[in-house]
């Protein structure tokens, strides 16, 4: 079998992945230096870093308040994320009538945006009296269309003779999904906990509207609250750009290896 | 499954696991370093204060600032001792300034200074000197 040279694609690997990072790099230089993102020449290696502006980020507003709220509010909806996700893709596994009207329903969903259920969102969230609370801020985020998919993709690709043998065997359907399904869907879920979670901790406008106290606010409310307050703000703004990341990006480095696959898996058996 | 899998206790494997030891890590060098503040937050703010030839100055004044929002305003003043030593024991801030003045030998300029936290005690590495100039 003929084997080409592996190095002229690492290298481009290499240069692709050097150039994606550059503006990480970027953003991490200049929370530890706060030099003028307009300064010509540019430096490349920072110089008298400090962490000092993290410190400032943290004194200047609240922070460990918002980071509370935006861990409260991403673990909830990481957690209905899993479960009602798994449900529903389990659901559509399954033959039954109007299966092909409710699979295009959800996908004509998809195309809906946010933006535009927003005010059905709100009365009902208040009329279920959850405005400014954890629970209203993590409600509209508890189950996405997509990740429904990557559940229903992984859980297609389970045997049907595993589900036949369970059920002879006198398991109920709910655990045949947990104790059956659910073990063999690790990429869907870790799919689902780091999309839930990305998605509820970048989430601006939701909290924006749903929440009445500062108490209530999550970090990227925070970040515009902090933007308001400050006036030179390049090093302190950067800084909690990077506080508020990490753990997202925490998370995508622990979990890509299941992410990947559960991704994967929803590209190839949807 | 692998032997060696298999044998492997289940206290063991949660221990091992990337998330818990990741979060661990994590919780316990938080701990770590809350410990180390509540031992070194009383708030004491020492130094030295000299003049141009590096003589100490007794009964120097030297004032603190503290930022409050966007600008600096004197929370205390301290007196510096025979041997040009001062300490200030009430500061509450983060991001302070110091600067000392005698009247007959000068001030000095104001010398900002970072804290890693608020009312971290800080000895001042080096001493406020005093000049006619400043």
């Amino acid at each position: 079998m003929l084997r080409y040279p592996r190095w002229p694609i690492h290298a481009m690997l290499l240069a692709v992945s050097f150039l994606m990072l550059v503006p990480f790099y970027w953003v991490v230089k200049t929370s530890v230096t706060g030099e003028n993102i307009f300064a010509y020449p540019p430096s490349v290696l920072p110089k008298s870093p400090h962490p000092f502006y993290y410190v400032d980020v943290w004194y200047y507003i609240p922070f460990a308040r918002y980071f509370l709220n935006s861990v409260v509010v991403s673990a909830l909806a990481v957690i209905a994320n899993v479960v009602f996700n798994a449900l529903a893709g389990y659901a559509l596994t399954r033959e039954f009538r109007a299966k092909r009207f409710v699979l295009l329903l959800f996908l004509s969903c998809m195309m809906v945006p946010f933006q535009a259920t927003i005010i059905p969102a709100y009365l009902i969230t208040g009329r279920l009296g959850l405005l400014d609370s954890y629970w209203g801020l993590a409600l509209p985020q508890f189950s996405t269309i997509v990740c429904i998919f990557v559940f229903k993709a992984s859980f297609d690709a389970v045997p049907r003779s595993l589900v036949d043998a369970a059920r002879i065997d006198g398991l109920a359907e709910w655990r045949i999904v947990w104790k059956v399904m659910m073990p063999l869907a690790k990429g869907a879920i870790a799919t689902n906990v780091i999309l839930g979670f990305i998605w509820s901790w970048n989430n601006f406008l939701w909290p924006l509207i749903v929440t009445r106290s500062a108490e209530m606010q999550t970090l990227p409310l925070g970040l515009a609250r902090f933007l308001s307050y400050q006036e030179d703000t390049t090093g302190a703004l950067y800084a909690f750009c990077i506080m508020v990341l990490a753990p997202g990006i925490l998370l995508f480095l622990l979990a890509q290896k299941e992410f990947i696959r559960g991704l994967a898996s929803g590209a190839t058996k949807g | 499954m692998s032997s060696a899998a298999i044998e492997t206790p289940l206290w063991r494997k949660l221990i091992l696991n990337r998330f818990v030891l990741t979060l661990g890590i994590l919780a316990a060098l938080t701990l770590a370093w809350n410990a180390y503040v509540s031992t070194h937050d009383h708030g004491r703010v020492s130094g030295r204060v000299v003049d141009a030839e590096g003589r100490p100055v007794a009964a120097a004044t030297v004032v603190l600032w503290v930022l409050n929002f966007t600008t600096y305003v004197e929370k205390t003043r301290a007196t510096t001792d025979a041997e040009g030593r001062f300490l200030i024991t009430d500061n509450d801030s983060h991001n302070i300034r110091l600067a000392a003045e005698k009247p007959g030998v000068g001030r000095s300029p104001r010398v900002p200074v970072r804290l890693y936290f608020r009312a971290e005690d800080v000895e001042l590495l080096q001493p406020l000197v005093l000049s006619a100039s400043g």
